[in-house]
């Protein structure tokens, strides 16, 4: 009976392989980053209980240390999959990490390193060294050189006392046989330089939703303050502009669903920090479904809060640094220009599989969303296959397990 | 609220171009990207509502349907498709059949079904006269439209100059009267919801000056149409095409003085004016801005056609090829007389009088009555904002 190849290590991801792997499964769990967590584990918090991502993570992660079914590749992607359901055979290649398993994290590399680079972790609103560890939680905790930014100046070698630096790694080539491939390759945030009339690179005051949770996280850039960046000034006011770039047939045709909550949910990293602020909220329609009506309610009821029924279709940078929101209130029938200190864009998910240039075997709808096929062993889970928040990615890369297993011992 | 949806009038817009509407979600991107929309009274969100409900009476009394230039940056911008630049479109062709008077000839306008008796009507009313005034061969000597309708010995009014006056200035007179009243009745829905003053409105003088006189000059420089975005290069068409219409009517009321009323007294001054007369330069750059215009127009618009998969429609085209044939007919008789080959000459002298019965007869119908509502509407649109106005609505 065949293993199981899960395909992206995000929330997601390791939930298909352990779910496989805690009934008796092989998995092998491949990630293109240098750690485990995805996307979740950039979050501040995340839903349905506002945990930081440590928690949740940290038993995951547990879990996939101590089940010895569990083969874990990080820097790997999948370059060919030949073969058929039952029998595939994977082609793989594991980019050069520079650092071996002898890391101990004592950070030595990067007091000796003079080279710095953008932190793609907190959308580059930091730098870190050319050597670098990847976040605070990183796992599997070992450091990793970015090759674009390191000269090879050797300092790091001569300071690590492990000798764990190999700075003629080179990138490897394995195959693996599998019987059916869990493909969770998850989601990247929109680009928000598309919408060309929100001018996101108009002005520092214009920032995603994803930098805020940054921007929120205790390991932030900011250290979990909510500054804006380019001044590190302390916002007196804020804006949410949803839906920037979902449900619109020019950027993403679908609803992102999470972002109204996410939305909702960044809100109270706000009031947390600026409990006087005023927030305006400018929406099409809000989703909050099921109990998380429930969290809208007790948000709309705040007195500082005010969420306008009409999309943002213009931003424009002031010169003290702030932005003006111009949208038309679609209920009262006026135009509202209204400046704030810092703009945040709702932006939606981008299946990531999109902008893959290939994933051998793999059906996308038109969006780029992955079909699940389970006649053919190819399973679809999380923002792989749709929107959703972490509690459906969990539930719906379960069941791609399942199926992932059903497959295997056809 | 009671809502009195018109059915018939959704069904009216879907087939008129604005097929889209009901795609629209209310998100009001549109009324934001929209170059020509105030913040007072931002469109064209509130009119895709109403168009989508078939508020029918809520629309033709809304000036800034009229407002409107089809600029296209709303659709570019719109995230569903639902195309509001279109459907303002079908909603002025809409309006300008419901304000034509008398309302058959204005039904009969709005259809291509009825193209037939659109073209067969006035091309029919001219063959016949021309048949009846004898004037229906070849005349002696070089080509001279002059003589179109025959001659006679009746030296203060030429026969050519009493038939077409007897067809031109009915059909012109029908047109500005039906203009007169459809503008009216338009002016009247939309200062419904104003409040004003009692016994205090402009005199005709005021409104002249302060409203419809800047109006015309705002539209003369093309100020808000330059203001487009993705649309912006229809300009380069639609102000060559409108300055010859200017040109041409200066011409044509210098001809119609000249011919028919200085005539009358002094017969010398009827046939063809010379050549390197002012005024026929004038007539000949015209013709040839006009052509240029059209032509640049229609590549336009079959252009934008094939690119967004839009559906052509009657009342868009149907001006399109009438100016064009009234240009093309008007040069190439011109051409021909100037080669004196009577039979062509005379041949596109025919169409030409044809194409330009159905330019004054079809006027306030078709999307050329544009020219007069959305100048109006321009007009009231400063009049809505001025202190003769106590409470906005």
């Amino acid at each position: 009976m065949g293993a199981v190849l899960v395909v992206g290590g995000g929330i997601s991801g390791m939930t298909a392989a352990l779910e496989a792997a805690e009934v008796g499964k092989d998995v092998f769990l491949v990630e293109k980053n240098s750690y485990l967590g995805g996307r979740v584990a950039q979050l501040n918090q995340y839903f349905p209980k506002l945990c930081p991502p440590s928690c949740g993570m940290e038993i995951n992660f547990k879990r996939i240390k101590n089940n010895r079914k569990v083969r874990t590749y990080t820097m790997t992607t999948v370059k060919a999959v030949a073969g058929s359901a039952g029998s595939y055979e994977v082609t793989l290649e594991t980019a050069p990490r520079y650092v071996n398993s002898n890391c101990t994290a004592c950070n030595a590399c990067v007091d000796a390193c003079p080279e710095s680079r953008a932190n793609a972790f907190n959308f580059n609103m930091d730098k870190t060294k050319a050597i670098y560890k990847a976040h605070e939680m990183a796992f599997p905790l070992r450091y990793v050189i970015d090759p674009s930014a390191c000269t090879r100046c050797g300092k790091c070698v001569e300071a690590c006392k492990y000798g764990a630096i190999e700075m003629d790694m080179q990138a490897k080539s394995f195959k693996l046989n599998v019987a059916s491939i869990v493909w969770a390759t998850g989601w990247n945030p929109y680009d928000p330089t598309r919408m060309d009339n929100l001018k996101f690179n108009s002005s520092d005051a214009i920032i995603t939703n994803m930098m805020m949770e940054r921007l929120a996280a205790p390991a932030g850039p900011t250290g979990g303050k909510i500054l804006r960046p380019g001044d590190n000034k302390e916002p007196q006011s804020f804006a949410f502009v949803q839906c920037a770039g979902s449900r619109d047939e020019n950027h993403l045709e679908f609803c992102s669903y999470i972002c109204c909550m996410a939305t909702m949910k960044q809100i109270t990293y706000i009031r947390e920090r600026y409990p006087e602020a005023p927030i305006y909220v400018f929406y099409i329609d809000l989703r909050t479904p099921g109990k998380y009506e429930k969290f809208r309610e007790k948000l709309m009821a705040d007195p500082k809060t005010f969420f306008i029924k009409g999309k943002v279709a213009d931003i424009v940078a002031e010169g003290d640094g702030g932005v003006t929101m111009v949208a038309e209130n679609a209920v009262t029938g006026d135009k509202v220009r209204q400046k704030v200190d810092l703009a945040i864009l709702a932006t939606g998910m981008e299946p990531a599989a999109k902008g893959m240039a290939s994933l051998p075997g793999v059906t996308l709808d038109k969006n780029g969303f992955i079909v699940s096929d389970a006649d053919r062993a190819m399973l679809a889970a999380g923002c792989a296959k749709k929107a959703s928040d972490v509690v459906t990615a969990t539930q719906n890369a379960t069941a791609a397990a399942l199926k992932a297993i059903q497959a295997s011992r056809r | 609220m009671q809502i009195n949806s018109d059915l018939q009038f959704i069904k009216y817009l879907k087939g008129a171009g604005g097929d889209t509407l009901k795609k629209c979600y209310q998100c009001a991107t549109c009324s934001v990207v929209c170059p020509l929309s105030s913040d007072q009274k931002p469109f064209p969100r509130k009119e895709m509502i109403w168009a989508q409900w078939g508020l029918k009476d809520k629309l033709v009394a809304d000036p800034d349907v009229f407002l409107c230039h089809q600029c296209g940056d709303c659709t570019a911008y719109c995230p569903r498709g639902a195309k509001p630049g279109d459907v303002l479109g079908a909603i002025r062709a809409y309006a300008y059949t419901y304000y034509g008077f008398p309302s058959g000839l204005a039904k009969l306008a709005s259809s291509s079904s009825n193209l037939p008796i659109l073209i067969g009507l006035p091309a029919a009313i001219i063959l016949v006269l021309w048949y009846i005034s004898g004037g229906m061969h070849l005349p002696e000597g070089a080509v001279d439209f002059g003589k179109f309708f025959g001659e006679w010995h009746f030296h203060y009014l030429s026969k050519t100059v009493f038939f077409i006056d007897a067809i031109m200035l009915p059909a012109a007179g029908l047109a500005l009267f039906s203009a007169y009243k459809g503008v009216s009745t338009m002016w009247a829905k939309m200062s419904e919801g104003l409040e004003t003053k009692p016994g205090f409105r402009p005199s005709c003088p005021q409104f002249a000056k302060e409203f419809l006189w800047p109006a015309v000059q705002e539209i003369i420089s093309h100020k808000r149409f330059n203001e487009c975005g993705v649309n912006q290069d229809r300009v380069r068409g639609h102000k060559p095409l409108m300055l010859a219409f200017i040109g041409l009517l200066i011409v044509t009321t210098y001809g119609f003085i000249r011919k028919d009323l200085l005539g009358i007294f002094n017969p010398s001054l009827h046939g063809p004016i010379p050549l390197w007369d002012p005024i026929k330069i004038l007539a000949n750059v015209s013709a040839i801005a006009l052509i240029y215009g059209i032509l640049l127009l229609w590549g336009k618009r079959s252009n934008d056609e094939s690119v967004s998969g839009a559906q052509g429609n009657f009342y868009d085209w149907f001006l399109i090829y009438e100016i064009a044939v009234v240009g093309i007919s008007g040069l190439l008789s011109e051409l021909t007389r100037l080669a004196n080959i009577g039979t062509l000459a005379y041949g596109f002298y025919f169409i030409h009088l044809v194409a330009i019965m159905m330019l004054f007869l079809y006027m306030p119908y078709t999307k050329f009555a544009h020219l007069v509502y959305r100048t109006f509407a321009m007009a009231f649109e400063r009049y809505r904002q001025s202190d003769y106005v106590t409470k906005k609505a």
